[in-house]
């Protein structure tokens, strides 16, 4: 116990003080709000300035509807920007001489496109649109919708729809999403409950392979120095594995709680403003909960395996041939994560997430989207602890007898042999 | 006092290979020992058994008079072949935390770790990380480790390899300290010149058995005193007698001489002294090294 102790303390200490651990701690919960504020950032200053669109139409009451439609947009990419999207202008002589008009004054960047409404496009609903540049998507989307909801409205009052009518008929419509859950109403969240489970399954998914790496690393690093024998002249081969998981975990551990304080820290502002939003996230209060339980089993698993491998090989490199089979059963889950969102409770999720090397990603989704029953949750994790052991146990060996391999490259017979050692 | 280690017909063997066969060996408390033979003999596996590393296949092992017990290691210092230690940590830290897993208590762990780095002249490195140190310095600071927690036996495992002559003389003079402070000092190495003058009794091995063991000196007296060397001015006729000379190698006025079994060297002294002048005469002891060969070739033969 005091041996593992020990070797706990030494690797965590080691590790905590590294640049590295330091430099990571800090550059990660940057870089993900860098990822978060920049592309909107970038966004308001690709649709910054207001575009000067000529609308040419025949008709004066159309033009006009279609220029209230437009004008009515904002910039939406910043709230505090209430400058228009579109400064419209209304041309009412669709002919030649106009035409040539407009493309000269694009030309010379006195506007930046026209839009053709003349009787014959407006019947065939095709529509022309041109301007200095056209490869904009959502502008094209933003006229189309224009342009469908004004003639939509025109045609509603030549029905004789009143005005009023019109704008009732043509709201939009609210989806609220609501799940039973238990004879209880919860209502459900939108894609932002869908980016929040990703976030976290993500957070999950990236600690256990930088961490099973990292114990792999370390694993390596004694054999390759040939310090392993002198711990081994105090220490079992168990208490050192032991140690040496646990002390890599220990630090995982940290970097996250960290990851979380910086990341509630400097969002906090941002968070406040965003309210609204973030109420319609609708994660169970297991979540957190669940997260420790299933990155402490998941570690203990995936980080077995590493030391195992670690103490199988004599470099990186052969690392690298063989760290495919232990990648695996993590990108397998990986891959099916949005299934599982989608469809938390199907049978093809359910029996996924009960498999041992899938649970701490799969069942760790469907308790954030939706909390399966708990016999399933105890299931899972009695199959997780029964897979521990064996695995534990079985990588022991490898560990125990690897670690004093030097030089050759172990065959599967031989790695079998390993484990058969008493 | 008990013998500090026995080893009673101790086998060891991997998929095919035998490393280890019916091995049987005492070692006296307070005296040193060298476990001796060329590379691949099984040396390494007898100790690794000795300290528990691995476990033997059949024999028994007894440590302070005692079957082989963990308990048994805090006072067991051991030198691996394989030196290394971790490159990325610092030295003084490194050091406590070797002589913590032998149970000294961190403070004096510091404390006993700063008066050796001192005493071998790396007290200005002792913030430095390893990897910044020279290899004759990382080699010094691994013996340090071995001693921390001064240990009733040292296990060194080919010890002077790697040294340079100030850094053996260093490390050769405070094994004699260990030695007269009652220490049992267990060598291993395939060096055997290098050791021959420090050990009391020897186990020379071959493919992993015994091929001659016991105290040096009775062994030495056993297997010699057939070689002359001899310096000399004038006739060298004396060399052609057949009752004397098996062998020589004559270099001028100079001579090395093999000399039949039980034939006295006084003889040859006094016949060459009648023939020439005789500047120099030299029983020569025959080296382990020799004793080795000859032992390993009678067998084979």
């Amino acid at each position: 116990m005091r041996n593992t102790w020990l070797i706990i303390r030494r690797e965590y200490l080691e590790r905590v003080r590294t640049k590295s651990f330091i430099v990571s701690t800090l550059l990660l919960p940057a870089l993900m709000i860098a990822l978060m504020v920049l592309p909107s950032k970038l966004a308001t200053l690709k649709a910054s300035g207001t575009k000067r669109l000529a609308v040419v139409c025949a008709n004066p009451d159309f033009a006009r509807a279609v220029q209230s439609q437009l004008e009515a947009g904002k910039i939406e990419t910043d709230k505090l920007d209430t400058s228009p999207r579109y400064k419209v202008e209304i041309v009412s002589t669709p002919d030649e001489a106009t035409r040539a008009a407009l493309k000269g004054r694009i030309g010379a960047g006195t506007l930046d496109g026209y839009v053709w409404l003349s009787d014959d496009a407006l019947a065939s609903r095709k529509i022309s649109y041109v301007a200095r540049e056209t490869s904009d998507f959502i502008e094209a989307a933003t006229l189309q919708s224009a342009l469908k909801t004004a003639l939509l409205r025109q045609e509603l009052r030549s029905r004789g729809v009143a005005a009023e009518d019109a704008d009732k008929l043509m709201k939009g419509v609210d989806l609220d999403t609501v799940s039973i859950k238990g004879g209880q109403e919860k209502k459900g969240g939108g894609p932002l409950q869908f980016l929040s489970a990703i976030v976290l399954v993500m957070m999950l998914y990236m600690t256990l392979i930088l961490y099973g790496v990292a114990v792999m690393r370390s694993v390596l690093e004694e054999k390759t120095s040939r310090v392993m024998e002198v711990v081994l002249s105090s220490a079992t081969a168990k208490e050192l594995m032991a140690g040496k998981i646990l002390g890599v975990g220990a630090v995982a551990l940290t970097q996250i709680a960290l990851w979380v304080v910086i990341g509630l820290g400097a969002t906090t502002p941002g968070l406040l403003a965003a309210r609204n939003q973030l109420s319609e996230i609708n994660l169970s209060p297991a979540a957190l909960p669940a997260f420790a339980v299933f990155f402490v089993l998941g570690f203990l698993l995936y980080s077995a395996l590493y030391a195992a491998l670690g103490a199988m090989v004599n470099s990186e490199q052969e690392a690298q041939q063989w760290q495919f089979l232990v990648v695996m059963p993590i990108i397998i889950p990986i891959v099916m994560m949005t299934y599982v969102i989608r469809q938390p409770n199907a049978p093809l999720s359910m029996w996924m997430s009960l498999v041992p090397f899938f649970a701490p990603i799969l069942m760790y989704i469907r308790v954030v989207v939706q909390m399966p029953p708990l016999w399933q949750i105890g299931v899972c994790i009695a199959l997780l602890l029964l897979t521990l052991w064996g695995v534990v146990t079985l990588c022991s060996r490898i560990y125990r007898v690897g670690i004093l391999m030097y030089g050759k490259k172990p065959t599967l017979p031989e790695i079998v042999k390993w484990i058969r050692y008493a | 006092m008990p013998n500090t280690v026995e080893l009673e017909n101790v086998c060891k063997s991997y998929d095919h290979f035998v490393a280890v066969d019916a091995l049987s060996l005492e070692i006296r408390a307070g005296s040193v020992y060298g476990l001796l033979g060329p590379n691949g003999a099984g040396k390494t596996s007898t100790i690794r058994m000795m300290i528990g590393i691995t476990v033997p296949d059949s024999g028994a092992i007894r440590v302070f008079g005692e079957p082989f017990r963990r308990q048994h290691l805090s006072r067991i210092g051991y030198l691996p072949e394989e030196r290394g230690l971790y490159k990325r940590m610092k030295l003084l830290d490194q050091l406590v935390f070797l002589a913590e897993l032998k149970g000294v208590p961190a403070a004096e762990a510091a404390r006993k770790a700063t008066e050796w780095c001192e005493r071998l002249e790396l007290g200005a490195w002792m913030g430095k990380k390893i990897e910044e140190l020279s290899k004759g310095m990382q080699q010094k600071v691994q013996f340090i480790a071995t001693l921390l927690h001064d240990p009733a036996l040292l296990i060194l495992d080919e010890p002077f390899a790697g040294l340079d002559p100030a850094n053996a003389v260093a490390l050769k003079d405070v094994l004699l300290e260990m030695k007269q402070a009652g220490r049992t000092i267990l060598f291993s190495t395939h060096r055997m010149d290098q050791v021959e003058r420090l050990c009391d009794s020897i186990c020379l091995i071959d493919h992993g058995k015994a091929v001659l063991q016991g105290d040096l000196k009775q062994i030495k007296a056993k297997f010699g005193r057939h070689d002359v060397q001899l310096k000399y001015e004038g006739e060298d006729n004396f060399l052609s007698d057949g009752e004397l000379v098996q062998s020589f190698n004559n270099y001028g006025n100079y001579v090395e001489v093999r000399l039949k079994p039980g034939a006295d060297p006084q003889d040859l002294l006094r016949l060459a002294a009648s023939r020439a002048r005789v500047d120099k005469f030299e029983l020569m002891e025959p080296s382990l090294e020799e004793i080795f060969l000859e032992v390993v070739g009678r067998r084979d033969a």
